[in-house]
């Protein structure tokens, strides 16, 4: 039990309505205004905005309440409860792993904090190929300073740790611009173990901001409770049926529906793949085959070295310092640019994403305290040939992404295990391994150039992950082009929005956690300005 | 030769249905109601002493303890898994630990726990290269899981220099 005090269990002790689990049975029916799937990113903007509004809301979380008194930073506690598929979810041929968090607070409980403006290229793209003309930096700029403001986010001034620090130095030796990145943090301690859950609070996520706001204010928050489906009839939203799972997602009874909300309107915020699956198990009208299709991932490769000096790269802010260079020096609709960053390194993540086994393996983990691992995040969405993936159910009506990895992928992949390696060795490593199936550590840039361009660049052999799950709803100009409007409405269903990062019509090209907080933020004041004719804005 | 290559062709190919939820009552599963059979216990014991060769303590006592709080982990791991991640893990460890399916799948003649460790990892190497994705998504699952549930106990973390997260 750690010392410090816990935002949550005070709110619980102040009699917050939270149900489902430990905290109380569900009723058979609940009536409210608004009923908001999920209680990440978008669903905890939207539920401060909508409260505020005056409005009774109803937050549906299929995962556990858990806070930071829970917060051991131990990844053997943490994957398992706070992760969707305890953090082994995987697209359909098993090439990718996603991180996608499934706990009161979504992925920005377990998030690393990273805080970006969606890039100017990208809201241009949008503009111009989409025709989404209110997607300018101009006209969000007001929203995203809000969120800003709310969430503390700011440029982190601290000294990077030296997983950071060296990617700074290593860009810097090659005239790349390497720069800090903002985080949404407050009185942080610089643990590094973020993606744990925060044991102090200094993360401002959703869990102990905006849903906070939201049950103060009166809202009902239900846990371990899984949307099933909307019960759809005359162009409406009638109700949303609602079941009880285990920590394992199973039901706790199956084939019986738990809870059934009715409401006003109902909001979709349970993050790309499960959002689309809701509205595919609903048998949502979709007549231009939209729904599902254009998920993104931005795809990520890693590159391990081993530097001389100790690294621990799980000590100090993760994620400090990033480049764009590759992004910003080719044309976005051109070979997929990508963005690098210096991630956490844990022993659990250290060991599994590591190639290979026997004494190599243990060889390269015995380094484990010098080892300072980069990643490339691929800008997906933006040509014909990066065209993301479609969200598919299984028979039992779970969700599954199918998600390509195309040549065109691939070839983006190593180019940037290749930039990766030489800012590696331009900072001093003594060793560099792309995780890769077929790689081995290489001593110098030579022969490490020669070797990346001969790796068979192919899924289940290239090690590829994600933490970045976008689309699948998309935004749209016209009814032929997506899922919902602009303005987050669906486009066939009458009171039905969709609040979270499946809105992206293309993946972001940065941690989207600041665009969902900036762009939901203002679809939301639309919404509350649209049901009670109230003007709010984030507290 | 040949006729040997076109039966473990044969055997994938069963693999194949198999994992696709159709062959599946012939095999007895991997995991009941969401736990480690015991010959699924034996297949992560083997597998753990070839994957964490040189990470495991030499002392001999000391191996085998570690090993088995290591499978008695994935047990925990498997029980917290979505039911259709268990169903798919379940017949993925039925078919290893048939003797067909060891063969087919992960091209190893003796039982796993007869098997030692340059053998079992020659059957890793043939599943990690492999040019049939299932073998390879084998491959992959196996060494996620055993590293997995090996690292994420504090016991193991002097091996590989972590000194735990600070105290608060």
């Amino acid at each position: 039990m750690s010392n410090f005090p816990d935002p949550i269990r005070a709110g619980l002790e102040r009699g917050w309505k939270v149900l489902g689990g430990a905290h109380g049975a569900l009723p058979e029916k609940i009536t409210c205004d608004v009923a908001i799937v999920g209680s990440g990113a978008g669903a905890g903007i939207t539920a401060e905005l909508l409260t505020q509004a005056g409005l009774a809301v109803v937050i549906v979380e299929e995962g556990p309440l858990k806070s930071s008194s829970d917060f051991r930073q131990r990844e053997s506690e943490a994957y398992p409860s706070l992760y969707q598929e305890s953090a082994s979810r995987k697209t359909a041929d098993k090439a990718i792993s996603i991180l996608q968090g499934r706990c009161v607070g979504g992925s920005t409980t377990v998030n690393w904090t990273s805080s970006f403006r969606t890039p100017d290229t990208t809201l241009r793209f949008w503009q111009e190929r989409l025709g989404l003309t209110d997607y300018s930096r101009e006209g969000l700029a007001p929203y995203f300073e809000q969120a800003e403001r709310r969430l503390h986010i700011a440029p982190w001034l601290t000294t990077p740790n030296e997983n950071n620090a060296l990617l700074q130095r290593g860009a810097q030796k090659l005239g790349i611009a390497a720069s800090v990145i903002a985080r949404n943090v407050k009185g942080c301690w610089n643990l590094g173990s973020c993606g744990m859950g925060c044991p102090t609070n200094a993360k401002q996520s959703m869990l102990v901001t905006t849903i906070p706001a939201a049950l103060d204010k009166g809202a009902t928050l239900l846990v371990e409770t899984r949307a099933e489906h909307l019960v759809l009839g005359g162009g409406k939203v009638q109700a949303l049926r609602c079941v009880a799972v285990q920590a394992n997602g199973a039901p706790v009874v199956a084939g019986q529906v738990s809870t059934t909300i009715v409401a006003r309107h109902f909001v979709l915020a349970g993050g790309a793949i499960n959002s689309p699956a809701v509205l595919l198990r609903s048998k949502a009208p979709d007549p231009h085959a939209r729904l599902g299709a254009r998920t993104f991932l931005h795809p990520v490769v890693m590159s391990a070295a081993v530097l001389e000096q100790r690294v621990e790269g799980w000590a100090g802010a993760p994620q400090s310092i990033y480049t764009d260079h590759f992004m910003d020096t080719q044309p976005v609709d051109g070979p997929m640019g990508f963005k690098l960053e210096a991630p956490p390194l844990h022993p659990v993540i250290m060991a599994t994403t590591m190639p290979g086994y026997g004494q190599p393996h243990a060889d390269m983990l015995a380094k484990f305290p010098h080892t300072h691992v980069l990643l490339a995040l691929l800008r997906d969405g933006f040509h014909p040939q990066a065209p993301g993936g479609q969200v598919k159910l299984r028979s039992d009506g779970s969700a599954v992404l199918d998600y390509p990895l195309t040549d065109f992928v691939m070839e983006g992949a190593r180019r940037a295990l290749l930039a990766m390696a030489e800012i590696q060795f331009a900072s001093g490593a003594r060793e560099v391994l792309p995780v890769h199936e077929r790689s081995h550590p290489y001593t110098s840039w030579d022969t490490a150039r020669s070797a990346i361009a001969a790796l068979p660049m192919k899924p289940l052999l290239t090690k590829v992950v994600s933490a970045h799950v976008m689309g699948g709803c998309a935004m749209a100009a016209t009814e032929a082009q997506g899922v919902v409007r602009a303005d987050g409405g669906h486009w066939q269903i009458e009171n039905l929005s969709v609040h979270d990062g499946s809105l992206f019509p293309t993946s972001v090209g940065a941690n989207p956690q600041l665009s969902i907080y900036g762009i939901v933020n203002r679809l939301a004041q639309g919404l509350a300005q649209r049901l009670t004719g109230r003007a709010v804005a984030l507290g | 030769m040949q006729r040997r290559s076109l039966l473990k062709l044969g055997l994938v190919s069963g693999a194949v249905l198999a994992l696709a939820g159709g062959a599946a009552v012939l095999l007895q599963p991997g995991l009941v109601q969401g736990r480690l059979s015991p010959s699924a216990r034996e297949l992560f014991t083997s597998l753990g002493r070839a994957i964490l060769q040189g990470t495991l303590p030499a002392d001999a006592q000391a191996r085998k303890r570690a090993l088995a709080g290591m499978v008695e982990r994935i047990d925990l791991l498997a029980a917290n898994l979505p039911p259709t991640v268990q169903a798919e893990l379940s017949q993925l460890l039925g078919l290893l630990c048939t003797a067909p399916g060891r063969l087919g799948l992960a091209g190893l003649v003796p039982a796993w726990q007869d098997a030692s460790e340059a053998q079992v990892q020659a059957a890793l190497d043939g599943m990690r290269f492999s040019t049939l994705a299932l073998r390879q998504q084998a491959y992959q699952a196996l060494h996620e899981i055993v590293g997995g549930a090996y690292f994420s106990d504090e016991s193991a973390w002097p091996s590989v220099g972590y000194p735990g997260p600070m105290i608060l």
